[in-house]
Parts: C-alpha cells; sequence; structure tokens
C-alpha cells in the first residue's frame, strides 16, 4: 500500500504497543480459576511446559507445570509473563480497514473477506498467480503450519511463500541436511547431563533459552567442562570453564582451526570415520593450512585458547555441541554450520548416550514449522518443492494435480526485492513482523510502501501491519488447538484454553475461509486440529520428518513424541542416529569442507567497527507480543549500544551518551552502555525495536547462497557522538517503535 | 498474684494508673459530680477506664523497647524544634490524611482502603458519641416548658439545641445507627477480602484477623437491636438487646489494649516517622559507597547503628566501617562478591 | 495460623553463581498471592560495567531477624517454622528501619502504602506444600527449594552453608547459600 493512513502517534494511541500490567490483587479469578490448561509457553523453540489459569473464558494467570519433563515447571520471564498477552487492550478485535486520514476502523468479516479475495483475485488475473505473496511465521502450530503451505500453493496457487524461519534455522537446516540428510537436533536434551565437554557457539542460551541452564549446569555439577564461543561475555560463559570471545564472523576459521589441531593431535575416531562418514580426505585438506597464528588472526581468540578448546573437546569421550543464531547469521551460515558438524564428526561423539549435537531452534515452532511446506523450496515432510516423486506424493494427499502445484518461489528477504522489481504486487502474511525482523528494513518499508495491497492476519496491530489495507483479526497461541515441534524434535500438544475474544477468529478458521472464497473449500475442510493433524501425518509419511506414528492421545500419554515416528506403535526417537543409518542418499554422514571466507562486509577505514546484533532476555523476536506487557518492557526498557571501554575511550563515550551508529544502509541513534563484556572491536545492540529505535536500520541484506538467511550478525559501521546524554522519555517510549 | 505483679513493668503500671485515675478525675468533673451521669452506663464506664488503664500500660511498654523510644524521642525533639511550626502543620495534615481518611491504605488497595475507611469512621463516630455520653459529660435536657426544643448539654452547659422530629434531631439521635451501618458494611469488605485473597487465607488467624470483625460486626448488630426494639418493638425485647449490646462492648474494651485494635494507636508513631524522615532529609543523607546513590537519610543509618547495638547486633567492620553503611543493593552485591570471592579461592566458580 | 502443611524437611538453597540475572523469579514472585503483583525477590547487577554478574536475594529467614528486632512496631512475626513474615499491615507504620538493618538487603519499603513488604518465602505456596514460585520457575536452579539429601546428591561439589560473618555480627539463617566443600561461614569483609 502507500504510506500510513495518519501519522504514526495515532496509530499508537489507538493499537499500541501500550503496555499492560495485572491488576493490583491479580486478575479476576486468578485463586479460583475454572480450569488449568496444560500448554507450552509461546516465545521460544524449547516450549515449556505451563498451565493457565482460566476464569470466565479469560486467562487468570498461570501455574507452573511441574509434570512435564522438559522444564519441571521452570520458566524464563517471558514464560512467566506469556499470560499477559491475553486480555491485552490492544488486542484487534475485529477486523480493520485501513482509511486514509484516519488509521484503521473496524469493518465486518464480509467485508474484509471479500475485499482481500477480490483483491487477490484482481492481482493475480492483472500479474500473474506469483505476483501475489505470502509470508509466514513459524510460531504457529504445526497445524497451521501445514494449512499455510497448502493454503498457498493450492488455493492462492503462488511459488511464492515463505516464512520467518528465513531469519531463524535455516543455515542449520541447510548444514544438516547436508551432513545427515535430515533437520533436526541429533539428541534429546537429556544427553547433555553427562557430557563430558559442551561447547557452545553463538548461543546466548542464558538470554535467549534461559531454561535450558538447567540442564548445562547440571552436566557441570556431573564434571562437564564448559566451552563457550561468544563476542560477548554472555552470563552463560561468566563462570565458564573456557570462554572464546570470536570477532563476528571467524566462525568457520576457529572451527577449521580446531579440526587442524584434532588431526595433528590424532583425536579423531577413525573407526567412526572410516564406518560411517564420507569426505574426510576433503575436509581436512581444506583446513591443512589454519595454523594457530592463522586462526588468532582471523578470530581474534588468543591462540592458547583456541588450542585449550580443541584439546578439550579432542580429548573428551563424550560431548555436546550446541550452536544457535550467533553462527547462523551470516552470508556463510551453512559453512559455519557445517564447520561444527565437522569437528563433531571427526570426533565420533554422535548417536550414542550423552554424545550430542544440535542448534537451538529459536521460534516458537521453529522446528516443527520449518518441515511441513511453509518455506518457498518445501513441502510436508521436509520434502523437496522441486523433486518430482516429492511433489506426486503430495499432489496425490492434496488431490491435485501435479502441474498445478507451484515451483520453488522467492525466499523472505528476496520477496521484498522482488516488491522493489514490480513482480510481487500483492501479499498475505500472518506471524511476521518483516519491518522489524528483516534486515535493512527501510528498504522493506519502502517495498511494503509499493505493495498494491496487503492483507496480515493478526492479533496485534505490529509495526509491519501499520502498512497494511486490511487486518483480519487472527488468534493466539491460547486460542485454538495445535501441536508444536520443541528444538530437541519433540512433537508438544498445545491446547486451547480460551477461545478468540469480540469477532476474532482462529487463524485455521480464518485460512480454511479464504481457501473458500478461493474456490478451494472442498481441500480445506478441517472440523477440527486433528482432522489437519491426521492429515499432516499422512503428507509427512515417507519423509525424513515423518509424524505418521504421532497422534494427539500418544503425544498427551507420553509428554511430547520424538519425530521420527513412522508407525503407531514406534515410541519416537529422542536420539539419531543410533543405528548410524544417515539419512543421506549412501546412509553415510558427510564431512563437507570449509574454506574460510570473511563477512561480506568488513570494516574498514570509513566503517572501523563491527556491527552485530541479537536479543534480550525480557523480549522474544520482533517484540510484537512481548512489548507489550508491562513488566517485560521494564526490565530492558530501549535498545542499549554495549561497546567496550577502551572503544569507548577512543571516541570519548560514556555512559548513557546518545551515539549515532551509521553504515551503509542508513543510522541511527542508541544510548551507550560501557561494559567490558564485548570485544573491544564489536559494538552489539538488540533488535527488538521498531521505527527510530530498530537496530535492523543498520543491519545488512546480504544472504547465505545456500540458506539465504540475511547477515545480521556482522557489518561495519561507524560511531559518532552526538554529545547528547539519552533522555527519559526516549527510555520511555521506545517500546512503542515511533518514528 | 504476686509473681504476675512482680512480672509487670513498673514504670508503665504507674503511667497507667495515672491515666486511669485522671480518666475519673475528668469524668466526676465533667458530670458535675456524677450529677449528669447515667448509671445505666456504669458498665461501660468501668470498661472504658480499664482500656484507659490497658492501652496507657501497653503504650508505655511499647515505648520503652529501643527502636520505639527512638523514634518516640526524635519525634519529640524534631517537632519542638525551630522547626515547629513547619513540622506541627505537616503533622496535622498527616493525621487528617493518614489518620482520618487512612489514605496510605487506597495505595495497598483501594476496595481495602474503602472498607477500612468506612469502619474506622463508624467506629470513630461511635466513640465520639459514646465517650462523652458514658462520662457524662453530654447529656440532653427538655426545658421546662419548651417541650419541642432539645438542649444539648456540654461539660453541664448548654451546648446547642434543635427541634424535636426534625432532620438534625433524626440524625443526632440515631448517630451510632449511622456509625454501625458504616461500621457492618466495612467489616463484611474486608471480610469478604479474607475469603478470597489467597494471601490473605495463607497468613490470616482467627484471634488477629477474624475475630476483631466479629466483634465489630456484633457491636453494630446488638446496637442496631436496640435501635429496632425502641422504633419498631416498644421496648419488648430491650432487655436482651441491652444487655447483649453491652457485653460485646465490654468485652471489645477489654480486648483493645491487646488484641489488634492497638493498632489504632501504633499508627499516631507513622507520624513520628514522617518527621524524623523530613527531619534526617534535612540534615543531609548517607551514600552508599557500592552504588553511590542517596539511600537514606545519614541520621537514621547513625540512629539505626546505636540501636542495633543495644539490641545486641553489631555489623561493624574491621576498617571502622559498618555493613549498614551500605544500601540494601550494596549490601546484596557484597554478598555476591563475598560469595564469588569465596568460589574463586576455591579454585572454580561454579560449583 | 490457619490450618498448614509447612513441610519441614523442605529447605532453600541459593547459588548466585549460577544466577543468569534472567528475573524470571522477579516476575513470578509477583504471581504470589501475599504480596499482590508486587516483587519481593532481588536481581541485580553487580557491577554491569565490569561483568554479567548478577545477585538474587530472597529473604534468608534469619534465626535472629535484626528486622524484627529493629521493628518499633512490633510488626515483624517469625512463626513456629522459623518463616519471618512480611510487616503486619495493621502495626507497620512504614518507617524503614527494617529495610536499613537487615544485613541481606531484603525488606522493601512500599512508600506511598507506608507499608514494609518481604518475601515471606511464598507462604500461601508453602504452607500447602507447595515450592515458592521464585525456586519453582528459577530456569538456573540458582534458587533450588526442596531437601538436604536433595541438593547433597545434585551438587557434589558444593554444601549448604547458613552462617554468615558481618563484620562482627555472626547472622545464622533458614535459608542456605550453597558454598565451597570445607566451608561453613561466609564472611562479609
Amino acid at each position: 500500500m502507500a504510506k500510513l493512513p495518519v501519522h504514526v502517534d495515532k496509530l499508537i494511541e489507538d493499537f499500541g504497543p501500550h503496555k499492560a500490567y495485572a491488576p493490583q490483587s491479580g486478575f479476576h479469578g486468578s485463586n479460583e480459576p475454572d480450569k488449568l490448561v496444560k500448554t507450552h509457553c509461546c516465545y521460544c523453540g524449547l516450549q515449556c511446559g505451563i498451565k493457565l489459569k482460566v476464569k470466565d473464558n479469560k486467562i487468570a494467570g498461570f501455574e507452573p507445570w511441574e509434570d512435564f519433563p522438559y522444564n519441571e515447571g521452570r520458566l524464563c520471564p517471558k514464560g512467566v509473563m506469556r499470560y499477559m498477552q491475553n486480555n491485552h487492550p490492544d488486542r484487534i478485535l475485529s477486523p480493520i480497514k485501513r482509511v486514509e486520514g484516519k488509521g484503521f476502523v473496524p469493518t465486518s468479516w464480509e467485508e474484509a473477506m471479500s475485499k482481500t479475495v477480490s483483491e487477490i483475485k484482481r492481482i493475480q488475473d492483472t500479474y500473474g498467480k506469483d505476483s501475489f505473496a505470502m509470508l509466514s511465521g513459524v510460531s504457529l502450530t504445526n497445524e497451521k503450519s501445514y494449512m499455510i503451505g497448502k493454503f498457498a500453493r493450492v488455493a492462492l496457487k503462488t511459488a511464492n511463500l515463505d516464512y520467518n524461519g528465513r531469519l531463524c534455522m535455516v543455515s542449520a537446516g541447510g548444514g544438516n541436511k547436508k551432513a545427515f540428510g535430515l533437520d533436526r537436533s541429533s539428541n534429546s536434551w537429556a544427553d547433555l547431563k553427562h557430557a563430558e565437554v559442551i561447547l557452545i557457539a553463538g548461543a546466548n542460551v542464558s538470554e535467549t533459552f534461559p531454561t535450558l541452564t538447567h540442564y548445562i549446569w547440571q552436566a557441570r555439577d556431573n564434571g562437564a567442562k564448559l566451552i563457550v564461543v561468544d563476542p560477548r561475555m554472555i552470563p552463560l560463559a561468566r563462570t565458564a570453564d573456557l570462554h572464546l570471545p570470536v570477532r563476528p564472523g571467524g566462525d568457520s576459521a576457529l572451527f577449521g582451526a580446531i579440526l587442524k589441531i584434532m588431526v595433528d593431535n590424532d583425536w579423531l575416531d577413525h573407526d567412526f570415520i572410516n564406518n560411517h562418514t564420507t569426505g574426510f580426505q576433503e575436509t581436512i585438506e581444506a583446513v591443512k593450512d589454519y595454523d594457530l597464528d592463522w586462526a588468532e588472526e582471523h578470530t581474534g581468540i588468543p591462540k592458547e585458547k583456541i588450542y585449550q578448546a580443541a584439546q578439550m573437546w579432542g580429548k573428551a569421550k563424550t560431548s555436546f555441541l550446541l550452536h544457535a543464531r550467533g553462527i547462523e547469521h551470516h552470508t556463510k551460515g551453512v559453512d559455519n554450520v557445517i564447520s561444527c558438524i565437522n569437528i563433531v564428526l571427526a570426533s565420533g561423539r554422535i548417536g550414542r548416550p550423552y554424545c550430542g549435537y544440535g542448534t537451538i531452534t529459536g521460534q516458537g515452532n521453529g522446528q516443527g514449522g520449518r518441515e511441513h511446506g511453509h518455506k518457498c523450496d518445501q513441502l510436508p515432510g521436509n520434502r523437496d518443492i522441486t523433486n518430482p516423486e516429492h511433489r506426486k506424493y503430495i499432489s496425490e494427499v492434496w488431490g491435485i494435480d501435479e502441474k498445478d502445484m507451484p515451483g520453488k518461489g522467492l525466499s523472505a528477504y528476496e520477496q521484498i526485492e522482488a516488491i522493489h522489481r514490480g513482480e510481487i504486487k500483492g501479499m498475505i502474511s500472518i506471524c511476521f513482523n518483516p519491518l522489524i525482523s528483516l534486515p535493512n528494513n527501510n528498504f522493506v518499508r519502502e517495498a511494503l510502501e509499493k505493495l498494491e495491497f496487503y492483507v496480515c492476519i493478526d492479533t496485534f496491530l505490529s509495526e509491519t501491519a501499520r502498512y497494511s489495507d486490511i487486518v483480519l483479526a487472527g488468534s493466539l497461541h491460547e486460542e485454538e488447538e495445535g501441536t508444536v515441534t520443541t528444538a530437541e524434535g519433540r512433537v508438544v500438544k498445545i491446547n486451547e484454553a480460551v477461545t478468540p475474544p469480540g469477532k476474532a477468529r482462529r487463524d485455521g478458521e480464518i485460512i480454511m475461509e479464504l481457501a473458500d472464497r478461493l474456490g478451494e473449500g472442498d481441500k480445506f475442510s478441517f472440523p477440527t486440529s486433528e482432522d489437519i493433524f491426521n492429515e499432516l501425518r499422512v503428507a509427512s509419511k515417507g519423509g525424513t520428518a515423518d509424524y505418521y506414528g504421532i497422534t494427539y492421545q500418544k503425544i498427551v500419554d507420553n509428554y511430547g513424541v520424538f519425530w521420527p515416528c513412522k508407525t503407531l506403535d514406534h515410541p519416537g526417537t529422542p536420539r539419531l542416529w543410533e543405528d548410524m543409518k544417515f539419512e543421506t542418499p549412501d546412509g553415510k554422514a558427510h564431512f563437507n569442507p570449509v574454506k574460510y571466507r570473511p563477512a561480506s562486509e568488513m570494516p574498514n577505514k570509513d566503517y572501523p567497527v563491527v556491527l552485530t546484533t541479537g536479543r534480550v532476555v525480557s523480549q522474544y523476536l520482533s517484540g510484537s507480543s512481548t512489548r507489550r506487557i508491562g513488566k517485560l518492557v521494564d526490565q530492558y526498557p530501549e535498545p542499549l549500544l554495549e561497546i567496550h571501554p577502551k572503544l569507548a575511550f577512543q571516541y570519548g563515550i560514556e555512559n548513557r551518551d546518545l551515539i549515532k551508529v551509521k553504515t551503509r544502509r542508513g543510522e541511527a541513534e542508541f544510548p551507550a552502555q560501557v561494559v567490558e563484556t564485548i570485544r573491544e572491536d564489536t559494538v552489539f545492540i538488540p533488535y527488538h525495536w521498531g521505527g527510530k529505535f530498530s537496530a535492523n536500520q543498520l543491519t545488512i541484506d546480504n544472504l547465505d547462497p545456500v540458506s539465504k538467511i540475511p547477515e545480521f550478525k556482522v557489518c561495519a559501521c561507524q560511531l559518532e557522538k552526538t554529545g547528547k546524554k539519552a533522555s527519559q522519555e526516549r527510555r520511555a517510549e521506545a517500546y512503542q517503535s515511533g518514528l | 498474684m504476686y509473681r504476675l505483679i512482680k512480672t509487670l513493668n513498673r514504670r508503665a503500671l504507674i503511667k497507667a494508673i495515672v491515666a486511669a485515675v485522671l480518666t475519673v478525675i475528668f469524668v466526676l468533673m465533667g458530670s458535675r459530680n456524677l450529677q449528669n451521669f447515667d448509671p445505666a452506663l456504669i458498665a461501660y464506664l468501668i470498661g472504658t477506664v480499664f482500656a484507659v488503664f490497658g492501652i496507657a500500660y501497653r503504650y508505655s511498654v511499647w515505648l520503652q523497647r529501643p527502636p520505639t523510644r527512638l523514634y518516640w524521642r526524635r519525634s519529640m525533639q524534631f517537632l519542638f524544634s525551630r522547626y515547629f511550626f513547619p513540622y506541627l502543620w505537616r503533622s496535622i495534615k498527616l493525621f487528617v490524611r493518614n489518620i482520618f481518611f487512612q489514605r496510605f491504605i487506597a495505595f495497598r488497595s483501594r476496595r481495602r482502603w474503602f472498607g477500612h475507611f468506612l469502619l474506622a469512621t463508624g467506629c470513630m463516630l461511635a466513640f465520639a458519641i459514646t465517650i462523652p455520653l458514658t462520662f457524662g459529660w453530654i447529656h440532653f435536657i427538655l426545658k421546662p416548658g419548651d417541650d419541642t426544643t432539645y438542649y444539648a448539654m456540654l461539660f453541664g452547659f448548654e451546648a446547642g439545641s434543635f427541634q424535636l422530629g426534625s432532620p438534625l434531631a433524626f440524625i443526632a439521635f440515631h448517630g451510632l445507627v449511622w456509625s454501625s451501618v458504616l461500621v457492618t458494611i466495612g467489616a463484611v469488605i474486608m471480610m469478604k477480602r479474607r475469603f478470597t485473597d489467597g494471601g490473605l487465607i495463607a497468613t490470616q488467624s482467627f484471634e488477629n484477623d477474624w475475630l476483631p470483625l466479629f466483634l465489630l460486626i456484633a457491636i453494630s448488630v446488638t446496637g442496631l437491636g436496640i435501635s429496632y426494639d425502641y422504633t419498631f418493638l416498644e421496648g419488648k425485647t430491650y432487655q436482651f438487646m441491652a444487655v447483649t449490646h453491652a457485653i460485646t462492648v465490654i468485652l471489645f474494651l477489654v480486648w483493645l489494649p491487646f488484641g489488634k485494635f492497638f493498632h489504632i494507636f501504633q499508627r499516631l508513631a507513622q507520624l513520628g516517622a514522617t518527621l524524623y524522615k523530613a527531619e534526617g532529609k534535612r540534615r543531609g543523607m548517607a551514600t552508599c559507597p557500592h552504588t553511590k546513590e542517596d539511600f537514606a537519610t545519614q541520621t537514621h543509618i547513625d540512629d539505626l547503628k546505636k540501636v542495633s547495638k543495644t539490641l545486641g547486633f553489631n555489623y561493624d567492620k574491621e576498617d571502622g566501617t559498618n555493613h549498614m553503611d551500605l544500601s540494601p543493593e550494596g549490601k546484596r552485591s557484597a554478598l555476591a562478591n563475598a560469595h564469588l570471592n569465596a568460589r574463586k579461592e576455591a579454585g572454580k566458580l561454579f560449583g | 495460623m490457619p490450618e498448614t502443611n509447612y513441610d519441614q524437611e523442605m529447605a532453600f538453597f541459593v547459588d548466585m553463581q549460577r544466577c543468569i540475572g534472567c528475573h524470571a523469579c522477579e516476575m513470578a514472585c509477583a504471581e504470589c498471592e501475599t504480596n499482590g503483583q508486587e516483587s519481593m525477590i532481588h536481581v541485580n547487577y553487580v557491577d554491569r560495567s565490569k561483568s554479567t554478574q548478577t545477585t538474587v536475594q530472597v529473604c534468608m529467614h534469619c534465626e535472629d531477624p535484626t528486622c524484627a528486632n529493629v521493628c518499633p512496631a512490633d510488626a515483624i512475626h517469625q512463626d513456629e517454622f522459623g518463616v519471618v513474615h512480611s510487616a503486619n499491615t495493621s502495626r507497620c507504620i512504614g518507617c524503614s528501619n527494617c529495610v536499613l538493618a537487615c544485613p541481606f538487603g531484603v525488606p522493601k519499603k512500599m512508600e506511598e502504602a507506608e507499608l514494609m513488604m518481604k518475601c515471606n518465602m511464598c507462604y500461601d505456596r508453602t504452607s500447602v506444600g507447595k515450592k515458592p514460585m521464585c525456586a519453582t520457575v528459577c530456569p538456573s536452579q540458582a534458587l533450588f527449594f526442596g531437601t538436604k539429601e536433595e541438593i547433597a546428591r545434585m551438587r557434589p561439589d558444593s554444601v549448604p552453608v547458613n552462617s554468615f560473618l558481618f563484620g562482627k555480627q555472626e547472622v545464622n539463617t533458614k535459608v542456605n547459600i550453597m558454598m565451597p566443600k570445607g566451608t561453613d561461614q561466609l564472611l562479609i569483609p
């Protein structure tokens, strides 16, 4: 569409974000709830179990769910406050439409739906099917993810469906598929417990996956050594046995060097390498020059520490390697992941108790949502949309002609570029706030302004939804039944605690009605979420992510079931590869050679400082929900620029000085937080805020060639003192993402 | 019996006896040597004198505790300083705000404030009516030759008059009815909280939390009973109503110095605490060596060090400073650092 | 007090070096019904400019509580289980003596309400045999509530210590801090 319909302040006044707090003595009925509904937290891939208190069809509070085996009642601050997203004054209670000069006004479902469908038809008739794109998100359940994949291909008939998992776990997925032929954490977290060495790379566990901390601490109680690779001294690293403060972008150099040290010292499992892997020789050939001096130069880590890490890793009998966005958000994200897998494979420590490897998926359903056809190149069961056999099988399940199945579409950021090129004219989105979460977001905003028609399904008017023509009032996590797959591959049950308020509807119903109005209603008649899941089971059957043997009842009875689970009598697979049969075509695990290459934008004279981005513990992703929860906002009200005292001294920067950060894409001001817990050559800004507080105005939009993940973790910037101190007003209003 | 007397606090006992004797003297004087005293109220009078004795005794014992004594002395010292007028004015304002209106409770919960306000107002109104009546300080007469005008006599002097059957008369004669209604509504609100609030349910006790409310309701209901009997039953049940009411009121009076209701008198110390803070602020703030921020008045910290020493707590450190020089956050950080150092010395931060 | 199922086998154990400063305990504490959306637990950075070290502080429930001793209003009560309760609302005059005297920096003064509030070990939960909110949710288990046997099994390198020396003052508490083996007292210099 065009620019905002009214000044952003008016939109904020009408739709927030506003901070919500519980009443002084708790919500009505929190003492005597009508029921306690067992479900999960919506705020990260760990999916902690939680019980929601319900009174008069409203969420009144929570109670820890101590029986759920993963978290046994433990929660992070987001989890504790998760219940506050319900009953929120900003909630969109009916469909709303954009009115120039006024903002957004309520409209009827009939008008909203018919307008949406007529615009879809007009745009597709004028510019072709693929000119109408869809963006989705993996905070949605498996059922919704599956249905959206089907909706885009069968009802919308567009190739251009992608999702915000593109910003999350695609690099890990790419690396895992290359190495193992399957994309899932190889182990459940239970294997952390007695690992001798735990290596955590680019995963700020203590802030982004706090409940996993207990597993790591437990392992340390059992004698484990902890190695943390991170440019910052994150809380997890403070007491670690070894902290490797890697320069952003130096990860594959580090792991390449570690591999070389392992080879040089013969800390290798030759039996495993010979019998169960391929590609070892080419892989070690690629790192043969990565000696310690080279490694120190390219990683920024003292060589003694690199050697020490290699020694600890190399000599261990059991181990667990974990990584997350810190090594994945790079133009070489897949390379970084593979370089990690290479040192795991060289050690042979996989497929056995306490020998583990995995990525920690960030989003609520980052695992399940990436398996069932949510991606531009993928079909359910983690099938390939370009593979004729896969296309044929899914076409049969869906009851369509294989020829009508669209091909591979554009990834999320490529869609934005396609809008600029005029190839995409219309868009529908759900559960995605690209204006905050995509890099170089001035470019994203200009794209949104160019769309002829943009419709959102959302619960709150997100920063992106402010640019829409119509918002269809959808449902929250606790308002629709379904399943999600946790970061350890455990399929768990999300239960409906309350029905959507006002005229808001369940997301699933909205999608089904749209499909019906687009003439494909017969393929979208699912009376219950379980019916969708049952179709998903069939659709995933025979794929690598095989859910066929999982049923709702089985999930409830077993506190979740780990896929793959191919038959109804199968108990699920917490630990992969025990049989040493990998999912690659040759059944072996694949080493892949990784040559270090620098980040796409390295610091130079004009842009001398490395900028990296990340998250804080009190906020989730783009903050559309968590920036509306008062206590979470108050915990960390505004994005701060973390800077080392030595670098700060060069610029004469002190705490709370307002600093202008400039990159080739944009500039923005942030208050300085001078801390010794970051590398001297790097600054850090968390990204959860929008408008003038957005870190992603600065980040670079270069993508990994394989995974198409943007390089959020490295770009070059300049720092400039504004001569002002950051004001309290600024601090107080940051959560609203004003301009 | 001897043992009991021995355990009594002598100073408090003397003060209590003085207070009780003074009350009796005031009764004698105010009622013009019992000329205006209503003998029907003798039981109430005895109860009240006992209550005065008990309150004075307990108050005196309470003031002997080192921290209380300190506050009491400091309050007097600061009030009667060269800032007498501003501090007096401040105290009067606070008295109205926090004693009459109990506004501070509103910040704990609005409903709780409302309940407490009704309850307290009802009680204060009832005391304001009944004490002068019981003491014989006020009585009403019809002057000879004027049988439509009531005259209120205060200490035997004419203090006002009103027409029989006028709205004013109705309001005046039913003052206790109104206070009973206020108290009952207030007590019900407070009781309801005690049924529904999980925190209160966990921590409440019968004698400290429920009994006072029952007693207040009992007094109100039996008091209303007298009115009801008089208005609608032509006094048929007067005897019963009067006796039950007297019993509940006297129970209340006897229990006043020892139970929950003593807080009515303790609450006055809040005025002293506020004054203490104001004067302390004027004299200068204490800065935490850890956070580098002001966190309390220096007077307060210095006084606390002394008081805690009299109580047997000595937080002095080797270097001449005192643990209380640290702000709460400073103390928490000191503990955390001590723990960190102990871990470091043991060779491992984690264990 | 009403009927209680307070389990005296259960104890509270704190290890600040495990704390990751996430504030989950603080959020959860406010959900405890005895303190009406106010959080009683303290989490703070020790010195953020130098380190991410945080500390977490619950009421230690001293055997002879300084706070109760210095209270001019007799508002702080220690029950038969050794739990030191939040100020009695009808008595507390909001003087802050307890806030400033507590060696652990625990009590909080609610300024406008003229009331001191503090951790009472989630009495609404512990009195019915549940765990306190903070220790239930703590994702790092820097706060642990369980039996002595459990903690001995889980943390083989540490021992619980419940004695502290602040300058010349020894303070013994109901709540334990996990210390290196062989330690029996934590000295706060």
